[in-house]
């Protein structure tokens, strides 16, 4: 080479600081990480999961009534058709994303920090698709004929409207399921593999034996999975933009004002990553305190996910800006009034309480201090992911509920069992989410140890 | 031209200079005729050229900041290169006057008697009128040089005297710099192209505009490392892998430009509203046909097949044409959006589309040089150019 570098004196100062802390070596990875999986969990997590357990009694229970008697149980009206449960399906479906711009576009980009959180991030994404998934499924209110949503060759003749944003849904969100559930079991497979081998019990030994796939750990076998890793990286990427761009057609193809603009897309995209960093994070902070992970995902790992949320909460509010100048912009009646309508109509405190939640809260993050305290970081992304719920909220019920013909003006409010149902899903949500921490590793261990000092095949040359 | 190896400077840099320069001047000169002959089309054609140079500016300005933000290694043997191409925006801002002189040949929402008669320009007159055009233009140049100079500066201090202080002040200059840069960047693509049709809106047009911009930069960086390499300047500096990571880029940003393209498309012809769906309209009459289908299939087909492979983007003869068919593709997108407003019949190409596009193009490429001639072309003392010198892509 023939540069010389002349000047190294400002190389220190730069160093990254490592990404995992503590002194560990691999063998203190494997003990920490399978360990949780195979002692008894403690009274926390008990707790936790009879609490998680009860809400999503009830939201099985609600759905039951809600089938028994039909949706008529929801507070929807004439103008506002689509209430919380739309609300909800959108707000799931932009959880899940963090985990696949984890998993995929950071692994893409040579983000070496993601192996700390990938392994949840993913998991929490199949989760949050669970949840979402129900909503539109038992929206249809003749539930028995939801397979009506599938392009099934039936006898009638009748097949779903191949130009309809809400097939277009059931494509976009089911592949993403697919994909994201295969990306995360390829991911697991070394983990499970390291479990079985770590298994005291003929249960255990046969599960895993089996869930494994008869993985050896050989060269060849890695060769081959990092291919596949990658590939699945590569076909996941494009998947973190599409799924939440063909959600925003659900609305923005229509003619209504507040649905119908062009930035919907790339908008609703921004959003997503945004809110589903704010519940990997929610999470993180807390699995973290409870397992004593402390060393694993570090302060570094939340400051980077910190900075994230910094960026796609401004490019959120670029997108609110936007909107609202053309609207003015356009010299268009209806565009003009609706959105003066949501920021100072009878839906303005949900309004503000989203910008306040999803636009000024978030630029405490441009201090390092916030960035780095876990206290502030855990309140500031509550108010993220209720900021996003708000946002989708706005969008679908402000809009709808003061239409083209004032004389069929409604205002919306939800009924105990828009709110049950809510609330519900997030105890799915939890109980899906604490059973995965139970009994499978919630960090990627065999990723971990690819970062750490000791994977540099030089790296016991200097240190003998 | 050379490289003196001690210094990394370029020197011989003149004839190519010169070269530049000239072909910039004669063209701007032979255009001249043009504006006594045909008005109007001079100052399309004008228009159309400088959209395509200033992308290329903004798109630079933009990687310059997210590298500085991401703390990239790689990037770093490439940063003067981009650096020149952002310091271009002072020829730019100048370039712009002549947009001025045309405003009433471009922009018809400039005449007061045709707002007088149409009620949804008189709304917009608060925002659409010569003074605050104007002004809002020379607001974007002044806080675009402001900040271009300072990173540039820093830059340039830490080839002599390297401090930890300059890399904080880099990132601390980039992060408002880059919220600048997108509200900036949106209403300018709003001010010069979108109120041609003055008449029609759409939201993620400022970002449309982004998205060709960084390809246009993508593109110059790319010809203008390439050309080193062909003077056997930096050859073992900007390795392949270096020409595979952009190459990656271009793969992944014409991926992007294809998304913000496609939706909105697809939510204006879904929607089907009359004063949207004008403007595909009015780029679907007559030959324009041929333009709106380059769009789909040259500007992203091509493109996108085309730079699937590691083969494909490691190859650097292969790379350099497919740069090439990009950045015609990019012109032609820019053609199709700003033209069909003026020649509503079908295409309308004019000898001073080339003429304009040499002459901005050789001011351009000599300012280019001139600014890599005059500092090394590497940012030798940056903490992380031993990093970025021995990037390989496994």
């Amino acid at each position: 080479m023939s540069v010389t570098v002349k000047n190294n004196s400002i190389t220190p100062v730069l160093e990254e600081p490592p990404l995992i802390t503590g002194n560990q070596t691999f063998a203190s990875i494997t003990e920490k990480i399978s360990s949780i999986t195979e002692t008894k969990p403690g009274k926390g997590w008990a707790l936790g999961f009879s609490i998680a357990a009860f809400l999503a009694l009830i939201l099985f229970g609600s759905i039951g009534f809600l089938f028994w008697e039909g949706v008529g149980i929801w507070g929807l009206n004439n103008p506002v058709s689509w209430g919380w449960a739309i609300v909800n399906f959108v707000f799931w479906v932009g959880i899940g994303h963090a985990g696949t711009l984890i998993s995929a576009i950071l692994f893409i980009f040579r983000q070496r920090w993601r192996t700390s959180i990938n392994r949840f991030a993913e998991a929490m994404t199949i989760f949050a698709v669970i949840c979402a998934l129900i909503f539109p499924g038992i929206h249809v209110g003749r539930v028995w004929v939801a397979y009506f949503m599938f392009p099934i060759p039936n006898q009638m003749e009748m097949w779903p409207n191949f130009r309809s944003p809400l097939l277009w849904d059931v494509f976009a969100v089911g592949t993403y399921f697919s994909v994201s559930l295969m990306f995360w079991y390829t991911g697991l497979i070394p983990d499970l593999a390291t479990l079985r081998d770590r298994a005291k019990s003929m249960l255990r030994k046969r599960v895993f034996g089996i869930l494994s796939l008869g993985w050896r750990g050989g060269n060849k076998q890695w060769k081959h999975y990092e291919l596949a890793y990658l590939l699945l990286a590569g076909l996941s990427t494009p998947l973190v933009l599409s799924v939440h761009s063909v959600v925003s057609t659900d609305f923005a193809t229509s003619v209504i004002p507040g649905w119908h603009t062009t930035i919907f897309p790339p908008y609703f995209v921004a959003g997503a990553i945004f809110s589903g960093f704010a519940m990997v994070l929610t999470l993180a902070i807390i699995a973290r305190k409870i397992f004593g992970l402390e060393h694993i995902i570090t302060i570094n790992h939340f400051e980077k996910m910190n900075k994230i949320m910094l960026l796609t909460g401004m490019m959120v509010g670029y997108a609110y800006g936007m909107e609202f100048f053309i609207a003015w912009y356009s010299g268009n009646d209806y565009e003009t009034f609706t959105f003066l309508n949501r920021a100072f109509g009878p839906y303005a405190w949900a309004y503000w309480t989203m910008i306040t939640c999803n636009v000024f809260i978030p630029q405490l993050f441009w201090f390092k201090k916030i960035r780095r305290s876990i206290p502030a970081m855990f309140v500031i992304t509550i108010f993220i992911n209720i900021g996003m719920w708000f946002e989708r909220f706005v969008i679908v019920v402000s809009s709808l509920s003061r239409d083209f013909l004032p004389s069929s003006w409604d205002y919306y409010a939800p009924t105990i069992f828009d709110i049950s149902l809510l609330v519900g899903s997030f105890g799915l949500f939890f109980t899906l989410f604490l059973l995965f921490i139970r009994y499978l590793p919630m960090i990627a261990m065999s990723e971990v140890k690819g970062v750490m000092p000791q994977a540099d095949p030089h790296y016991y040359e200097k240190h003998d | 031209m050379k490289l003196d190896q001690a210094t990394y400077r370029l020197s011989d840099t003149n004839k190519l200079q010169t070269r530049a320069l000239a072909a910039g001047v004669i063209a701007l000169l032979i255009s001249v005729v043009g504006f006594f002959v045909d008005t109007q089309q001079f100052f399309i054609s004008y228009l159309v050229a400088y959209l395509f140079w200033v992308s290329v500016t903004l798109g630079a300005f933009f990687f310059v900041m997210l590298f500085h933000l991401t703390g990239t290694a790689w990037g770093v043997v490439l940063r003067r290169i981009i650096e020149a191409i952002m310091m271009t925006i002072p020829l730019m801002a100048i370039l712009f006057i002549p947009v001025i002189l045309g405003i009433h040949d471009l922009y018809h929402w400039s005449h007061a008697d045709v707002v007088a008669n149409d009620p949804i320009l008189e709304k917009k007159a608060g925002y659409l009128n010569v003074t605050f055009f104007v002004i809002r233009s020379a607001v974007y140049f002044g806080l675009w040089y402001l900040i271009a100079r300072k990173l540039y500066k820093t830059s340039l201090a830490m080839d002599e005297n390297p401090t930890a202080e300059q890399v904080k002040t880099l990132r601390k200059v980039s992060a408002p710099g880059m919220i600048v840069f997108a509200l900036t960047i949106s209403f300018a693509a709003f001010d010069w192209l979108m109120s041609l049709d003055p008449h029609w809106y759409s939201t993620i047009f400022g970002l449309y505009y982004f998205s060709g911009a960084l390809l246009g930069a993508l593109g110059i960086i790319l010809l203008v490392a390439m050309h080193l390499r062909s003077n056997n300047i930096l050859v073992e500096e900007i390795k392949v892998d270096h020409y595979h990571d952009l190459a990656k880029f271009l793969f992944g940003f014409t991926i992007f430009w294809g998304y913000m393209a496609f939706s909105q498309y697809l939510l204006i012809w879904y929607a089907n509203i009359p004063e949207e769906t004008i403007f595909y309209h009015e780029r679907w009459v007559g030959t324009w046909k041929i333009l709106a289908l380059m769009q789909v299939f040259g500007n992203f087909l091509i493109p996108f097949v085309g730079l699937m492979t590691r083969n494909m983007k490691r190859n650097l003869p292969y790379l350099k044409k497919m740069t090439i068919w990009i950045l015609l593709m990019h012109y032609l997108d820019l053609f199709w959006v700003a033209v069909p407003n003026f020649h509503h019949k079908g295409i309308v190409f004019s000898w001073m589309d080339l003429t304009l596009f040499v002459g901005i193009g050789g001011l351009f490429m000599w300012l280019i040089w001139r600014t890599l001639a005059a500092h090394p072309v590497l940012s030798l003392n940056d903490p992380k150019l031993e990093e970025s010198l021995h990037h390989e892509i496994p």
